[in-house]
């Protein structure tokens, strides 16, 4: 990464000449105030980041035994553990890693490799652009009108997996084009100058070289879509069960913190669950940011 | 990894050699889309033996889709659950859309086997030929935070109330505090009961805060000391929870168990199945589990709702104590 | 951008069966980057078709102006929604947007790599906290401290603004670093030179020169704040009512969406759709105006070369 920041110790020898200098007292009092604002400011950020995550571990931890991650719901007011909601959860968000891992690579290898930069790129752009800034809930209501009403794929896995692969197409693609972008082009006029054609310099050159960093997206994107819910709310229904067949209904974490927090009688259970999702989350985001230092590193040495 | 490669380049053009490997910074992460696509392939294809070796162990279960009042939910789905563990082979997914949506889903579309409602049948839904069966009694308790010197409100008092006409708790007696009214979302059973016995379906005063489940409108009443809400009787005094409320005497009658399965006590409902004339065995077997003393004083308690007085039960067929000797 | 790819190919003597793999495969990668747009088009296809009814049975001007909504009257107009969407963002904005820029511009430009290794690392983390924990958050926590300050039971836009202007923050601040970041250095030290303080050049250089870049962050900060749903439903209290201080309860267009979705059926849920349609072109419009303001710049920098 190359340095952005000035040379701090610079500054320090400047502002100290111009303070010396006289005349310049108000600018550099400017100065001091205006850093301490923007300190301020990312202190704040990271604060509120602590606070919640403090506070939900502080929360939460308690409730975590083996037995509540492993066993069923039981009693009327979800006593017990969350079990099938995990399996439910990882099931459907796997499934649709699984529909938009292809799609999104080789619509990215078309966006960065194939397309002449044009009217129809741009539309593609354009569209990515949109379906990623489509509101949840309007996604959630499109999954159940079109996978469930229209298609007639019962509330299920399946129907959750595809309305979260529409979720997760736009930014998996915008992550992985980055990648292939980034792959230097002396890389592929090498591979062309041993006559590979274009699929083969893809396939064995760019992608292999760009993988590290589209697995980086790739589990971010997996991040996103395992705390959605309003998507998930409307395509995958409410029942607890622990899913076998695709078609199978289930319910999510983020539905079961949902509904647990809304009907409140059981609030440990809320906390336990919201701990949990928050662990499988920071866990998949310290994993994609691993993947990214380590791949980075090597590069570093390679260098 | 690197062996694939080198076989697969062997097709005219391409010889991935060492100079080639040499440019190639990333080679450690290699991973060949080849690898990639044969990777995926083998997880589908695993998926698919799974599949069907599941669905072929499925081919004898037999399910039944219970769905329908959130307020039942609970109870469907406790009953369920343990109905399961005694009767093996069998599976009842049990979800909660809302009162219509169950009446819908048994007498229109036929997607559930047994609808649940809260709220008795509007006309339309009286065509539908269902048959109706009461498993549960609840009573809503208005409830008021525990500091508050209100005991007990007239019917009348709490519709004026709750239609945004005494603002005020000095109004009917209390201490000058502006009422903070909560509210239950138009989707609620309990929303529902509480309009049609208390409002008489005058309009609700539409500042009051909504809330979407019947544990936030106890917290919120728990921390708030002008606050005035509705809930099912039973979620008054849970053992989950140790913050008190306290719910309000009406018309000078306790919201007292005998009073709701009497039908004393004005915010008093039942708790309906609806099933076909003709219902599946499966579903027959599930409700006479409903019905049996095991569920009606467990999970029908557990959820807050009081059990069904059995006497008056309107039962096709059978007797709440064959099921019990069932298991 | 001359690919040297294209050309490459045709240089190469390969055989007819190759030539036609490789097209085959330009097909289907194309077919990939397409479902993208036939997604866009279905969605929209899909609400439209299901509002549609709204035209003949309520009227377009009825339910974009209408001021009530009532389900058992049948009568539906979104402008309590539409006015809470609108509060329930700005707001967000207000507080959200500064904190923010800010900083992403204490990432860009003060930061020590040290300390920006913990805040770049926290930034990306809130974005990743699911939407359903932040309403958990503003639900057990924040509503109880505004009830406590402001009196009523702590549900309303104040809520809304202090869960959805953390929830933006991470939006923002990456997007607008990003834009500092293709600042290039020379800017800086040019400044620096003439004897700017730090400050100085923060504020005069660097921000008019990634001006449009931060707007862009903001303008994409608000369209995830309009579609914000499920934390948004938990704490704004849904009453359908008109503005009434920062502390009454509001409904916004979402969370109305779900709370009447569950049990919705005929005239209702068609303004339901409604809703989410008017959701869906509120947010293609936003992303429209980013690309516009893109194309916008591209052209006055191109200008500007022509002049150099």
């Amino acid at each position: 990464m190359s340095p952005v920041t000035p040379k701090t110790g610079m500054d320090v020898l400047r502002e100290k000449k111009l303070a010396r200098k006289g005349g310049l007292g108000r600018e550099h009092a400017a100065n001091k105030i205006a850093l301490a604002i923007l300190w301020l400011a990312a202190g704040i950020t990271v604060a509120a980041l602590a606070v919640i995550l403090i506070y939900v571990i502080v929360r939460g931890i308690g409730v975590i035994s083996p037995s509540f991650i492993f066993t069923w719901p039981h009693g009327v007011n979800s006593e017990g553990g969350i079990w099938p909601t995990i399996v439910s959860t990882l099931y459907c968000t796997l499934l649709s890693m699984l529909f938009t891992t292809p799609i999104a690579i080789l619509a990215a290898v078309y966006l960065a490799e194939y397309a002449k930069q044009g009217r129809v790129v741009r539309i593609i752009r354009f569209a990515a652009d949109s379906l990623a800034s489509v509101p949840s809930i309007v996604m959630g209501l499109f999954g159940l009108t079109f996978f469930v009403e229209a298609m007639h794929i019962p509330m299920s896995m399946l129907s959750a997996a595809m309305a979260l692969t529409l979720l997760m197409l736009p930014i998996v693609m915008r992550t992985t084009e980055e990648a292939i972008r980034a792959v230097p082009r002396y890389i592929r006029w090498g591979s062309y100058g041993l006559g590979a054609t274009k699929w083969q310099t893809v396939s064995r050159v760019v992608l292999p070289t760009a993988m590290p960093r589209i697995i980086t997206g790739l589990v971010l994107a997996l991040g996103r879509a395992i705390g959605e819910t309003a998507v998930v709310f409307y395509t995958m229904g409410l029942a607890i069960n622990l899913p076998l067949l695709p078609t199978e209904s289930g319910r999510s974490m983020a539905v079961h913190l949902y509904l647990m927090a809304v009907e409140g009688i059981n609030l440990p259970a809320a906390y336990g669950t919201a701990f949990l999702l928050m662990v499988i989350i920071l866990a998949l985001n310290m994993g994609a940011r691993w993947i990214a230092k380590r791949y980075h590193r090597r590069m570093e040495t390679k260098k | 990894m690197h062996r694939i490669g080198t076989r697969s380049g062997t097709r005219p053009p391409f010889r991935p050699g060492t100079r080639l490997r040499a440019l190639c910074h990333a080679r450690h992460a290699r991973l060949s889309p080849c690898v990639a696509a044969g990777l995926l392939v083998l997880i589908l294809g695993a998926s698919c033996v799974l599949v069907a070796g599941c669905s072929g162990d499925k081919r004898h279960v037999d399910s039944i889709t219970v769905s329908g009042s959130t307020t039942i939910l609970p109870i469907a789905e406790q009953a369920a659950e343990d109905f399961q563990k005694q009767h093996a082979d069998t599976s009842i997914l049990v979800s909660g859309m809302g009162s219509s949506a169950g009446i819908e889903a048994v007498g229109v579309t036929h997607t559930a086997d047994i609808g649940t409602t809260s709220r008795e049948l509007k006309d339309d839904e009286t065509q539908l030929d269902l048959d109706m069966i009461p498993i549960a009694n609840d009573g809503i308790a208005v409830i008021v935070h525990p500091d508050n010197p209100i005991n007990g409100l007239s019917t009348n008092e709490i519709r004026q109330i709750f239609a945004g006409r005494i603002t005020n708790w000095s109004q009917v007696g209390g201490a000058d505090i502006p009422i903070t009214l909560i509210n239950r979302d138009e989707a609620s059973g309990t929303r529902d009961a509480f309009a049609t016995t208390i409002m008489q379906n005058a309009p609700f005063e539409i500042d009051a805060v909504v809330l979407p489940g019947t544990g936030q409108v106890r917290e919120v009443v728990t921390r708030t000391p002008g606050a005035i809400g509705y809930i099912s009787v039973g979620f008054v005094a849970p053992r989950f929870v140790d913050t008190p409320v306290k719910a309000l005497i009406v018309d000078g009658i306790e919201p007292t168990e005998e009073n709701i399965a009497t039908g004393r006590y004005p915010l008093s409902r039942k708790l309906y199945f609806l099933m076909p004339k003709h219902p599946s065995i499966l579903a027959e077997q599930y409700l006479q589990y409903v019905l049996s003393s095991e569920v009606q004083e467990g999970a029908v308690r557990d959820a807050g709702f009081l059990p069904v007085i059995s006497g008056n039960l309107n039962l096709p067929t059978g007797s709440t104590s064959q099921s019990s000797g069932d298991k | 951008m001359s690919d040297s790819g294209n050309k490459t190919g045709k240089l190469v003597m390969v055989s007819r069966a190759t030539q036609v793999k490789e097209a085959a495969l330009a097909t289907l990668f194309f077919i990939c980057a397409f479902v993208a747009v036939l997604a866009v088009f279905l969605i929209f296809a899909f609400v439209a078709w299901k509002a549609s009814p709204l035209f003949s049975q309520i009227g377009l001007w009825d339910f974009l102006t209408g001021t009530q909504w009532s389900v058992e009257d049948n009568i539906y107009g979104i402008v309590p929604f539409l006015l809470g969407s609108l509060i329930v963002t700005a707001g967000a904005l207000i507080i959200g947007a500064p904190l923010a820029v800010l900083t992403s511009v204490f990432l860009s430009e003060i930061a020590k790599p040290r300390v920006r290794n913990i805040i770049r690392p926290a930034v990306e983390l809130l974005a990743g906290i699911p939407s359903v924990v932040y309403g958990f958050f503003g639900v057990v926590v924040v509503a109880p401290l505004v009830a406590r300050a402001g009196g009523g039971a702590g549900f309303g836009p104040l809520t809304g603004w202090i869960i959805l202007s953390i929830m933006i923050v991470p939006t923002i601040a990456t997007l607008s670093e990003d834009a500092l970041k293709s600042i290039p250095m020379g800017i800086r030290e040019a400044s620096f030179a003439m004897g700017a303080t730090q400050w100085q050049t923060i504020y005069k250089v660097v921000l008019p020169a990634a001006k449009i870049g931060i707007i862009d962050a903001v303008i994409l900060g608000m369209g995830r704040a309009i579609g914000e749903t499920m934390a948004v439903l938990m704490v704004v209290g849904n009453a359908p009512q008109l503005f009434a201080g920062i502390n009454a309860p509001i409904s916004t267009l979402t969370s109305q969406i779900v709370l009447g979705m569950s049990y919705s059926s005929g005239l209702h849920r068609t303004a339901l759709f409604g809703m989410a349609a008017i959701l869906f072109l509120i947010s293609m419009a936003l992303v429209l105006t980013v690309r516009l303001m893109a194309r916008d710049q591209k052209r006055k920098t191109k200008k500007k070369d022509k002049r150099l």
